[in-house]
């Protein structure tokens, strides 16, 4: 298993936001983690990546104990989370906030890497030296989604990222996470947006309250009743 | 003419002001926090200097001295303000605690100093006292010369570095967003005392630059210097590099002409004044944008 967490616990304060939740994701495997507003999604990644504090009985990433590597340094481990709500860098050109996505690297092929990346998208290539701010939406998320890429992760969260597109757009990010894949990314894959969610990845779970629900692959899933109660019970 | 020689003056002691002004600007864009400590750090690197050499330290060394002094100090407080109230009580930028925190430094700073070294204003070697030359008429000193261009040499070299190295993007990249900054892999326990370094730095160089115009020190001199410093940096706009070097030009070139016109007794009203018209047609000063602190290298 690349990634694997068990009985990990969030805690804010009394809020118990997540609780005893045990997740794994294979070399190569695209995982997504669905629920409604406020079942404790974000948190789940946030913890996994180590800006907010967790406990936990198991927590290892790529043969490392997560517990021993502060967030920074699981960054450059290969871990790496796509925020919601994208949080690119506004002040900074494009072509400075993919010279920030590559901050953890010390190697000399960070501006081929750069050059890839405007390959893929002309649309950032065209405005690399405007500021991030004039961005559109789903060039915001391509922005977020390249400079995750550059840190050259093995393993990147995604945190509700068709946040907020319109449905091409949508369409057009789902193909881009199975074409990551396809090149040998792993990915774990925040969604409310279930249906494409479920058409991308190979297994699901599903977080009600802080807890998983049920797990299984999409089928599973879809043919279950805790899926829909997962949302109508929360939401 | 002597308006002229005035004017050269103005932006010549305005150079001092830049650097303080830029020390606090730094501080409110980047941690978003006034630091009450720079004009300690400031009299600390002229009160040291000139203690050093009172026991028979060559001037050149004891200002390098002075200057490293303000630099640990800087540390100091960054260990036992920031990062403490930040380990405590979670996100210090969010509180008022390292606002209060230094300016319990600002106090404990000076009155260290007033101890060790008392209160009389002390005469500092001045090694360049016949080092003027003319242009035209014009009397330009040295020393005055040197910390002008000294000044906008570092100033222009700290801005360039905000722009174009690692360390600067990261720096950028905390001021607007310290989460997405981690998420990055900036370290920024690593990256915050950077700033304070700088900050020392600053005010130190200002202080040793201080010390070489007027060859005198005493245990407040810091507190005149940042309070124009401070009004510098709100009519350039706040958290904004090249509004500090503007404000702080300005400034002095407002402090000598009011001088020149009205006498030295005054010479507060003029600067505070124009601060003042400036806030109600420009609330956000010149260079300002709308909302205070954030990202705005
Ligand atoms: N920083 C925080 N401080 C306190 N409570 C929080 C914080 N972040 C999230 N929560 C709470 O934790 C719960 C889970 O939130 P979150 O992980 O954002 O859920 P989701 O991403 O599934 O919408 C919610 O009740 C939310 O209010
Ligand atoms: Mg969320």
């Amino acid at each position: 298993m690349l990634l694997e967490v068990e009985a990990l616990n969030v805690r804010y304060g009394r809020n118990h936001a997540v609780r005893d939740v045990s997740l794994s994701v294979a070399e190569g495997e695209i995982v997504t983690v669905l629920g409604a507003n406020g079942a404790g999604k974000s948190s789940l990644l946030k913890a996994i990546q180590g800006t907010v504090s967790s406990s936990s009985k198991v927590a290892r990433f790529s043969g490392n104990d997560l517990l021993s590597l502060s967030s920074h340094k699981r960054v450059s481990s290969g871990l790496v989370l796509v925020p919601e709500g994208r949080q690119i860098f506004v002040s900074m050109t494009v072509h400075e906030n993919l010279l920030m996505g590559a901050y953890c690297r010390r190697d000399t092929e960070v501006a081929a890497d750069i050059e890839g990346v405007y390959g893929r998208f002309p649309n950032l290539a065209q405005r690399r030296d405007l500021p991030a701010s004039v961005l559109s939406g789903g060039e915001q998320q391509m922005l977020a989604i390249s400079r995750a890429l550059l840190a050259r992760p093995t393993l990147m969260m995604l945190d509700e990222p068709s946040l907020g597109l319109s449905p091409i757009l949508v369409n057009q990010l789902f193909d881009l996470i199975t074409s990551l894949n396809r090149e040998g990314l792993s990915i774990l894959l925040v969604e409310q947006n279930t249906h494409k969610a479920l058409q991308t990845a190979a297994r699901g779970y599903v977080l009600e309250l802080g807890r998983v629900v049920v797990e299984g692959t999409p089928e599973q899933l879809r043919s279950g009743e805790q899926l829909e109660a997962a949302y109508l019970g929360a939401g | 003419m002597l308006l002229v020689q005035q004017l050269i003056s103005g932006l010549m002691i305005g150079g001092i002001y830049v650097m303080v002004a830029v020390a606090f600007t730094l501080t409110i864009g980047m941690l978003n926090f006034l630091n009450f400590t720079i004009p300690a750090l400031f009299m600390l690197a002229g009160m040291v200097a000139w203690g050093l050499t009172t026991v028979g330290i060559h001037w050149a060394i004891a200002l390098l001295g002075g200057v490293a002094t303000a630099t640990i100090a800087s540390l100091i407080v960054e260990r036992f303000t920031y990062r403490y109230m930040r380990v405590r009580y979670g996100d210090a930028t969010e509180h008022a605690l390292p606002l209060v925190s230094s300016l319990g430094f600002l106090i404990v700073f000076e009155h260290l100093v007033l101890i060790v070294l008392g209160s009389e204003i002390q005469r500092f070697p001045n090694p360049f006292s016949s080092a003027d030359f003319y242009i035209g008429g014009l009397i330009i000193g040295i020393p005055q010369l040197a910390s002008l261009v000294l000044a906008l040499l570092i100033v222009w070299g700290l801005s360039t570095m905000l722009k174009r190295s690692r360390v600067g993007r990261a720096l950028r990249s905390i001021a607007e967003n310290p989460d997405a900054s981690t998420l990055m892999g900036v370290n920024v326990n690593f990256i915050v005392p950077v700033v304070f370094i700088i900050t020392g730095l600053m005010a130190g160089i200002a202080g040793m630059l201080f010390t070489l115009n007027y060859a005198a020190v005493n245990a407040y001199m810091g507190d005149e210097v940042a309070a124009k410093a401070i009004a510098g940096m709100v009519i350039g706009g706040l958290g904004n590099i090249w509004g500090a070097i503007a404000g702080g030009l300005i400034v002095g070139v407002t402090e000598v002409l009011a001088i020149h016109f009205f006498g030295a007794d005054i010479v507060k009203i003029p600067i505070w004044g124009l601060l003042l018209v400036l806030l109600i047609i420009r609330p956000s000063g010149l260079f300002g944008h709308t909302a205070i602190g954030k990202g705005k290298f």
